[in-house]
C-alpha cells in the first residue's frame, strides 16, 4: 500500500517535470555538453531516487510497524545488535552504485569537457567586470553583455577578470566556468538552435552581482557577421552605457545608487570624463581599464549626444 | 555580633546569581552557557535569514538591496556556522562529556571557562561590526579575494570578520584540546573505548578535526589581514599573488568544518534512537568506525566545492571520487539507524520525532550531495540555490534538527524539569513543515538558474513561484521557534514544567544515574562499568535482586 503510493506520487512528480520543466531537472539544453551533463544527471537521479525511497519507505515502514502501541516504555524491543552480513551488504552495494556513478561520469565527460574537433572554432575572450560581461571577437569587435555567435559552430570561450572573481553560466549552453584575476580558464558550447539563451554571473562579485546578466544571441552565419562587423560598431556606445554606467546611473543617466548625470557637464568634457571611466573615482569602479581608445571614443560620443540634457536649469 | 554572623556565612560576591555564573568554572554552567549564546545567536541569524527571504519574496523588491544584502548574506553564514552550530555542539560537549564517562569534571575547567568567553567575545566582536566603518564584512562567509581584499572592501568590517574569526579559532582549539585530554584520561573504571557512549566517540572525533582543521583557517585569514593592512600580496595577482591559494586553504578548513557540525549531530542521534526504540543502537562497532572513516576522509574531499575554479581533469576526478566514497561511512550511519528502529518499541516523545526528522532530511541533504560530487554536473549546479538547499538540508535539517533533538532529550537533566510535550510536538511538525517549504523549491531554483547570493531576480513564473513558496516557509519556521520559545517560558518561568526524575526516559548512559539537574561534583559514585549502557544494566541487576 505504502509503496504504491510512493510509486504514484513519483509517477506524478516524473510526469509533471517533464511536462513542465518545473525545475526537477536542469534546463532544457541546447548545446552537446549541456545535454551529457544532464544525461550524467537522470543517472544519477535514478539512483538516488531509489536509495531516498528504499530508505524512507524502510522507516516510514518500521515507524508504522513498531510504534509503541501503548506498551510500556520498560517493554524491551527485540534486543539486535547487529547484524554482520546485513552490514556487509550496505556497505558494499553502495560501493557498487558508487562505481557506476562514476564511470557514467567518466564516460560522460569527454563530451562534456572537451570542444568537438572543429575546422574553424569561434574564439572568443569573455572578461568578467564588475558588473558587466565583455566579449572580444576574432575580428577586434567588442560588445558587452551580449554574445553574438553563429548557430552550430563551436564557440571556444576563454574566460578571465581583472578585479575580482566572477563566473561565467548560461544554463543552455552548460556548465560554470570562474572567471579568476591571474588565471586564463576556458570553456566551450555549440549552440544547436537559434535564439537567445540567457545566464548571469555566479560568483558573488560585490554590490551589483545580482545585475551581472548575460545573453548569449545565436544566429545564422550571415546575422552573425552583421552582428560583429556593422551593428556591434554602431551600437557599441550604447551598449557600454547601458551595460555599464546604466548600473549604477540608470538607464537615462537619471541617478541611481550613482549620481544623476543627465544635466554633468563631465559628459560633454571628453578627457575628464575618460580617465574617470578607466581609472575610476570614490566608489565608482575603474570599469573601462581595459577598454580600447575606439570604445572610449565611443561612449564619449554616445554620452554627449544621448545622455546629456543639457547644464541644470535654474537653481 | 554582626559580624560575627558575617564570618559564620561567609557570603561572597562569587555565589551571586548572576555572579556565580560569570565566575564558574563547572562544565555544567559553562555548557549551559554555550547553549544558550548560541540559541541567541540562532534567532539572531534567523532574523537575518528571514529578512534575506522577505527581499527575495517577489521579484524586484527593495526591502534589502545590494550591499546591504551582501552584509546580511555574510553575518547569516558566519553568524550560524561559527556562532551557533560549533559552539552549541561544544555545550553539549561539554555538559555531557564528563557526565557520560563518569568525571567529575573535564580536565582543565578554567582553560574550559577561557574558551566559553573567547567564544562570546568573538560573537561580540562579529556583531560589533555593524557599527564599523563601511559595515560589515559583505564578501559572503568564504571571504574569497580579491572582493574582500582592501582594494574592494575598504571598509573595516572585513577586518572585524578577520579579527572574530582569528578569537573564535582559539576558543575552539582550546575546547577541542580539553575534550581531548578529558576523554582520553577521566572515563568511569571499566569504560573501553568500546563502551563509550556514541556521542562521546563523536566530541573525540569533532575535536580531533577542529585540531587539525581550524590552523588552515587561521593562516588564511591571517594572510588576509596582512594583505590588507601589511602591504603583502599573498592574494593579489596583479602583485603575483593567487586567488586559488586561497580557496585551497579555506576549503581545507571548510570541508572539514561541515562534519565538525554534523558528527556530534550523529552523535546525538545514535544515543537517542536506541532510547525511544527500547533497543541497542545497531552495530556499535560499525557507527564508531565509520565516524572515524568519515573524519579522515573529510580532510581528502576539500577542492568539491572549486570544481568551477578550472583545476583540469585530474585534480577533479580525484576529488570527485574521494567525495563519493565519504557517502558510503556515511550511509553506514542511516541504515544502522533506521535499523535500530526495526522491532522496537517506538515511542514518538519530541526528542524521537525530531531524531527521525533528522533522518529524513540527512538523507535528502546527503543524495542531493553526490550530483554536486559528480564535477561535470557541479558545474551546472555549483553556486546556484541548489546547494544552497543542498546544505540547509544538511545543516539545518541535519545539524539544527539534531541539536533540537539533543536539547528536549537532555533538558530534563539539565535544569530538572520536562519540556511540554505537547508544544513539542507542534514546533516539531511546523518546523518540519516550514523547513520543507522553505528549501525544498530552492533545489528548483538552482536548476531552473538562479545563482545564491543575488538580491534581486526579474523572472516571473516559476521562479517567482518557488522564492514566494520558500519565503513562507521561512514564516512558517519563525512561527515554530517562537512555540519553542514559548514552551520554555511556560517550563521554567512559569514554572509549568513536570519534575524530572534523574532518568525519565529509561536511558543508558551514566549521566542519568546522577540526579537532575545533578550537583557540582556531579556523582557520589560510579558503577562500574561492563558494557555500553551501563544504566541498562544497573536497572536490569536492580530488577533481579527483588
Amino acid at each position: 500500500m505504502f509503496f504504491a503510493l510512493v510509486a504514484v506520487a513519483a509517477l506524478v512528480v516524473v510526469a509533471g517535470a517533464a511536462a513542465a520543466n518545473g525545475g526537477f531537472t536542469p534546463v532544457q539544453p541546447h548545446s552537446p555538453n549541456a545535454k551529457h551533463i544532464n544525461t550524467a544527471y537522470y543517472v544519477i537521479l535514478g539512483f538516488t531516487s531509489a536509495i531516498f525511497v528504499l530508505v524512507e519507505g524502510a522507516l516510514i515502514t518500521f515507524v508504522i510497524k513498531y510504534r509503541s502501541r501503548g506498551r510500556a516504555r520498560t517493554d524491551d524491543g527485540a534486543q539486535v545488535h547487529g547484524h554482520t552480513r546485513l552490514e556487509l551488504i550496505w556497505t558494499v552495494v553502495p560501493v557498487l552504485i558508487l562505481c557506476v556513478i562514476a564511470v557514467v561520469v567518466f564516460l560522460e565527460l569527454p563530451k562534456i569537457a572537451d570542444a568537438p574537433a572543429a575546422a574553424d572554432p569561434l574564439n572568443v575572450t569573455v572578461e568578467g567586470h564588475q558588473f558587466y560581461w565583455q566579449f572580444d571577437y576574432p575580428n577586434g569587435a567588442r560588445t558587452i553583455n551580449t554574445l553574438y555567435v553563429p548557430v552550430g559552430r563551436v564557440v571556444d570561450l576563454k574566460v578571465v577578470s581583472r578585479d575580482v572573481i566572477h563566473s561565467w553560466w548560461i544554463p543552455a549552453l552548460g556548465g560554470k566556468i570562474q572567471a579568476i584575476p591571474g588565471i586564463t580558464n576556458h570553456t566551450w558550447f555549440k549552440a544547436d538552435d537559434p535564439g537567445t539563451y540567457t545566464g548571469q554571473c555566479a560568483e558573488l562579485c560585490g554590490l551589483y552581482h545580482a545585475s551581472m546578466t548575460a545573453s548569449v544571441v545565436a544566429t545564422t552565419d550571415h546575422a552573425y557577421q552583421v552582428a560583429v562587423t556593422t551593428t556591434a560598431r554602431a551600437n557599441l556606445g550604447k551598449a557600454e552605457f547601458t551595460g555599464t554606467c546604466a548600473t549604477c546611473h540608470g538607464m537615462t543617466g537619471q541617478g541611481g545608487y550613482g549620481p544623476n548625470l543627465s544635466h554633468n557637464p563631465l559628459l560633454t568634457q571628453k578627457a575628464a570624463l575618460l580617465s574617470i571611466v578607466q581609472s575610476g573615482r570614490g566608489k565608482m569602479p575603474a570599469v573601462g581599464d581595459t577598454w580600447t581608445k575606439t570604445q572610449l571614443q565611443a561612449l564619449a560620443a554616445y554620452v554627449k549626444t544621448h545622455v546629456y540634457k543639457g547644464a541644470a536649469s535654474g537653481g | 555580633m554582626a559580624v560575627n554572623a558575617e564570618a559564620v556565612y561567609p557570603v561572597t560576591w562569587k555565589d551571586g546569581r548572576v555572579a556565580s555564573w560569570l565566575v564558574t568554572v563547572d562544565h555544567k554552567r559553562i555548557g549551559i552557557l554555550y547553549i544558550g549564546t548560541s540559541l541567541f545567536f540562532f534567532v539572531l541569524g534567523g532574523i537575518l535569514a528571514v529578512l534575506m527571504r522577505a527581499q527575495l519574496a517577489t521579484p524586484g523588491e527593495k526591502l534589502l538591496t545590494k550591499g546591504s544584502y551582501d552584509e546580511v548574506l555574510t553575518m547569516h553564514g558566519t553568524t550560524m556556522i561559527f556562532l551557533v552550530v560549533v559552539p552549541i555542539l561544544a555545550g553539549f560537549g561539554n555538559y555531557l562529556v564528563p557526565l557520560m564517562i563518569g568525571a567529575r569534571d573535564v580536565a582543565f575547567p578554567r582553560l574550559n571557562a577561557l574558551s566559553y568567553w573567547l567564544y562570546l567575545l568573538g560573537g561580540i566582536v562579529l556583531w560589533s561590526s555593524w557599527f564599523a566603518t563601511g559595515g560589515t564584512a559583505n564578501a559572503g562567509w568564504w571571504s574569497y579575494p580579491t572582493l574582500s581584499e582592501s582594494q574592494f572592501s575598504p571598509g573595516h568590517g572585513q577586518d572585524y570578520w578577520i579579527l572574530s574569526i582569528h578569537i573564535l579559532s582559539l576558543a575552539s582549539l582550546l575546547g577541542a584540546i580539553n575534550f581531548i585530554v578529558t576523554i582520553v584520561n577521566m572515563r568511569a573504571r571499566g569504560m573501553t573505548w568500546m563502551r563509550m557512549p556514541l556521542f562521546v566517540w563523536s566530541i573525540f572525533t569533532y575535536a580531533i578535526l577542529l585540531l587539525v582543521a581550524l590552523p588552515a583557517l587561521s593562516a588564511a585569514v591571517t594572510m588576509l589581514l596582512l594583505d590588507r593592512h601589511a602591504g603583502t600580496h599573498f592574494f593579489i595577482p596583479s602583485e603575483g599573488g593567487s586567488i586559488v591559494l586561497y580557496q585551497h586553504m579555506f576549503w581545507f578548513f571548510g570541508h572539514p568544518e561541515v562534519y565538525i557540525m554534523v558528527l556530534p549531530v550523529f552523535g546525538m542521534i545514535s544515543e537517542i534512537i536506541p532510547v525511544f526504540s527500547r533497543k541497542p543502537i545497531f552495530g556499535y562497532k560499525a557507527v564508531v568506525f565509520a565516524t572515524i572513516g568519515i573524519a579522515f576522509l573529510s580532510m581528502l574531499v576539500w577542492a568539491h566545492h572549486m570544481f568551477t575554479t578550472g583545476l583540469g581533469t585530474g585534480l577533479d576526478s580525484f576529488f570527485m571520487i574521494s567525495s563519493l566514497v565519504i557517502a558510503v561511512p556515511t550511509g553506514i550511519k542511516i541504515f544502522n539507524w533506521v535499523a535500530t528502529t526495526w522491532r522496537g518499541n517506538l515511542i514518538f516523545d519530541t526528542p524521537m520525532l525530531f531524531a527521525l526528522g533528522f533522518i529524513v532530511l540527512f538523507t535528502m541533504g546527503g543524495l542531493s550531495g553526490i550530483f554536486l560530487a559528480a564535477f561535470p554536473v557541479d558545474w551546472q549546479l555549483n553556486d546556484s540555490y541548489y546547494v544552497v538547499a543542498h546544505f540547509h538540508y544538511v545543516l539545518f535539517g541535519g545539524s539544527a534538527f539534531g541539536f533540537f533533538a539533543g536539547l528536549f532529550y537532555w533538558w530534563p537533566k539539565m535544569f530538572g524539569r520536562l519540556l511540554d510535550e505537547r508544544l513539542g510536538k507542534w514546533f516539531f511538525w511546523l518546523l518540519f513543515a516550514g523547513f520543507n517549504l522553505t528549501f525544498l523549491p530552492q533545489h528548483m531554483l538552482g536548476l531552473l538558474g538562479m545563482p545564491r547570493r543575488v538580491y534581486t531576480y526579474h523572472h516571473g513564473g516559476l521562479w517567482e513561484a518557488y522564492n514566494l513558496i520558500s519565503t513562507i516557509g521561512s514564516g512558517v519556521m519563525t512561527i515554530a521557534v517562537g512555540v519553542f520559545l514559548v514552551n520554555v517560558y511556560r517550563t521554567h518561568v512559569l514554572r509549568m514544567g513536570v519534575r524530572a526524575g534523574n532518568d525519565p526516559w529509561l536511558a543508558d548512559t551514566l549521566e542519568w544515574y546522577t540526579t537532575s539537574p545533578p550537583p557540582p561534583h556531579n556523582f557520589d559514585s560510579v558503577p562500574y562499568v561492563t558494557s555500553a549502557r551501563p544504566l541498562r544494566d544497573l536497572r536490569l541487576r536492580l530488577s533481579e535482586d527483588t
